[in-house]
């Protein structure tokens, strides 16, 4: 008999129920949309904001060389000292592992190139020894993913063991004052080495033009820089790139200060301070340190972005709710008779709520489904316009399947059912406190 | 008033409904309204009882009472020997689902359950339902043949017989019907008075709440209001014989 009496209030009430649902549809594909932005969106600003470089810098604890990102001068120097590469691996192994996308060790080498015939006069040159395509426990990473401004002419260096000579990149600026150009040969020897003993014969493979001091400097895999140096193993520095959680003040605590819970929380928390922290930790004599201007772009960014999205949800769901009321408030008035009859024969006040709360659940369900659907795919159209790469973009072309996140669908329907009892509440506590004999009488 | 008390009940038979001094007020634009006044009376199991008065006497304040929609301001109320008064609201809804069968002058049918569904409807509100025990309801008030018509497809009188069949579902003690043959024509009051008249040769305690006096007639007793205050009356019960007739 229940599910007859629902049966029939769809069937005989279909305006009615459609424009509640129309109302719960648009607000949860609105809340749903804005759900799956909001939670891919800090992935999307790290990717975006990721051109302007690494977030973290690891440096030795007795660093003396300068700590740079993008021309900012981010610590003064003092005395020298060198991680260990060896060592990086143990970054794969940290809390927010997960959350690393990037890692470019990196180390300096005043060197000379020869250009032309052994004769020549040698010019000094900045030598930079990278990882470029590298294989960190799993992760491929190296410094033209950190770096993506970069633009290369050409390709980027691979390692030949036991190969005489070495691929090398130029900077665009010293390929010029060197006059060389992709495919090019030139010795080029690092402190410890000599032009005579055949060690050196680099080969360019391409030029790379960065806007910044890299221009002037030869990029060569790390190993070869390692060993122009003498010091296999030897890093000068590392850039990482991680996802972060936007700063606040609790970020900027500090960890050594705080106790049990908080301290755990803190730690737990994927803010670029505690995964430096924990980076600290890992690896032996490193100063991990965030990069404060790119980190809290990205925190401004995300936070002025989830407060504009927490908005836009509030108010549909409060639209929707509003609507939601107003339909039940016209349905029930037109089931008044109903109510009365059923309260004469004995029914109670819970059992006609619960035929109507079942009619608003039903109908929240399937709304709040229908919801989830179409602003999972809203989601996948406006975040590839929004952080479009340059191809069309039409609805098309996103496969539904790929942009579901099913956690949001129990998240999206619980929405519309509590919007949806909250909005038909006041017309339901209305239906039951009216006088069952007035209406029976009125009716009459 | 115990002389009155005494009076209306027979010596020796259990009161199926009893009112003590019941009084029923009403707070109306800054005034109180007394649209009950003292009310006592008592009636027996197995009664037939007419209620009567004019507009604004305070019939259908007495008729809430009974049927548990309402509660008295004061005095005492009894139904069924429990004092209803002091019920709570979800108390009184599951009273009067046991206890309670309506039948209303504008049969109040729900227009898109057939007959059978409608009988179907008392029995879900009180327990459970069971479609053999509705259709022997309505085989009992001559339906037999409608059981799965609409409202709409049913005539005035096989409406408030489908009205009456649910009333008697759930067999409660007492019938309480609203001008039953209010919006009827000749033939079909005939129909329903007789059903009503087999019903109290059944044992069944009707109260009707009636402006035809030939329908009051067929009671074995009036209770007449007026002005919220309550004048009783015995009726012979040779009239409703009569009818049948």
């Amino acid at each position: 008999m229940f599910l007859r009496l629902l049966y029939e209030s769809f069937r005989r009430q279909r305006r009615r129920k459609l424009l509640a649902g129309v109302a719960i549809l648009l607000g949860t594909t609105a809340v749903t949309a804005m759900l799956a932005l909001a939670t891919t969106i800090g992935d999307r600003i790290h990717q975006e904001l990721a051109v302007y470089g690494a977030n973290i810098v690891v440096t030795p604890v007795a660093d003396s060389l300068d700590v740079k990102v993008g021309g900012v001068n981010l610590k003064p120097a003092n005395g020298g000292a060198y991680l260990h590469e060896s060592d990086l691996i143990k970054l794969r192994g940290i809390f927010w592992a997960n959350n690393i996308t990037g890692v470019s060790p990196e180390l300096r080498v005043d060197s000379v190139a020869i250009v032309g015939n052994m004769n020549s006069a040698p010019i000094p040159v900045k030598e930079r020894g990278l990882w470029f395509d590298h294989d960190l426990g799993g992760l491929r990473t190296g410094a033209p993913q950190l770096h993506p401004w970069w633009k290369l002419t050409g390709q980027w260096p691979q390692l030949f063991k036991g190969s005489d000579t070495f691929q090398v990149v130029l900077g665009a600026s010293l390929a010029k004052r060197l006059n060389l150009k992709v495919g090019d040969g030139f010795i080029l020897n690092g402190p410890t080495q000599q032009a005579v003993d055949g060690h050196g014969q680099a080969s360019a493979v391409g030029i790379v033009s960065t806007g910044d001091d890299t221009d002037n400097e030869v990029l060569v895999p790390l190993q070869i820089a390692q060993g122009g140096l003498g010091a296999d193993n030897a890093v000068s520095r590392v850039e990482i790139s991680a996802r972060t959680k936007p700063e606040d003040a609790f970020a900027r605590s500090d960890p050594d200060k705080l106790t049990g819970k908080k301290h755990d929380l803190w730690y737990c928390s994927p803010y670029a301070n505690s995964i430096a922290y924990q980076i600290r930790e890992a690896i032996p004599g490193a100063n991990a340190e965030q990069v404060r201007q790119v980190e809290q772009s990205e925190g401004t960014v995300l936070s002025r972005i989830s407060g504009l999205m927490w908005l836009i949800s509030a108010a549909a769901l409060l639209a929707a709710g509003f609507a939601v009321s107003a339909a039940m408030a016209t349905a029930i008035l037109e089931r008044r008779a109903e109510i009365g009859l059923m309260r004469s024969l004995g029914a109670s006040r819970s059992a006609i709520a619960l035929l109507f709360y079942s009619e608003t659940g039903l109908l929240a369900v399937f709304a709040g489904a229908c919801g989830y659907l179409i602003g999972s795919s809203l989601a996948a159209w406006l975040g590839a316009k929004i952080f479009a790469t340059g191809t069309a973009t039409t609805f098309a072309s996103i496969h539904i399947a790929t942009v579901l996140n099913p956690v949001l669908l129990p998240i999206v329907v619980g929405l519309a059912l509590i919007v949806a009892i909250a909005g038909s509440t006041p017309a339901i506590r209305q239906a039951l406190r009216m006088d069952p004999s007035s209406i029976l009488r009125a009716d009459a | 008033m115990r002389v009155l008390e005494e009076t209306l009940s027979t010596p020796g038979t259990e009161s199926v409904i009893s009112l003590n001094a019941v009084t029923r007020e009403y707070a109306s634009h800054g005034n109180v309204v007394r649209a009950l006044d003292s009310a006592t009376f008592a009636i027996n199991s197995g009664e037939w009882v007419a209620i009567t008065g004019p507009s604004g006497s305070g019939k259908s304040t007495l008729v809430n009472m009974l049927g548990c929609l309402d509660r008295p301001t004061s005095g005492t109320l009894k139904i069924d020997g429990t004092d209803v008064a002091s019920m709570s609201a979800t108390e009184l809804d599951r009273f009067r689902a046991d206890k309670i069968g309506f039948i209303f002058q504008q049969f109040h049918l729900i227009p898109y359950l057939s007959a059978i569904e409608n009988v179907m409807l008392a029995q879900y509100f009180h327990s459970m339902t069971d479609e053999s025990e509705a259709r022997v309801a309505l085989e009992k008030v001559g339906l037999g043949a409608r059981i799965s018509h609409l409202p709409s497809e049913l005539s005035g009188g096989e409406q408030q017989r489908v009205c009456i069949a649910r009333a008697l579902i759930n067999n409660p003690p007492i019938l309480l019907a609203d001008e039953p043959t209010g919006n009827l024509d000749a033939a079909n009051q005939k129909i329903v008075a007789n059903l009503l008249g087999e019903l109290h040769r059944y044992g069944h305690t009707i109260v009707m709440v009636t402006h035809d006096p030939e329908m009051a007639a067929l009671a074995q007793r009036k209770i007449a209001l007026s002005h919220g205050k309550v004048f009783c009356h015995p009726t012979s019960s040779s009239r409703m014989i009569r009818l049948q007739r």
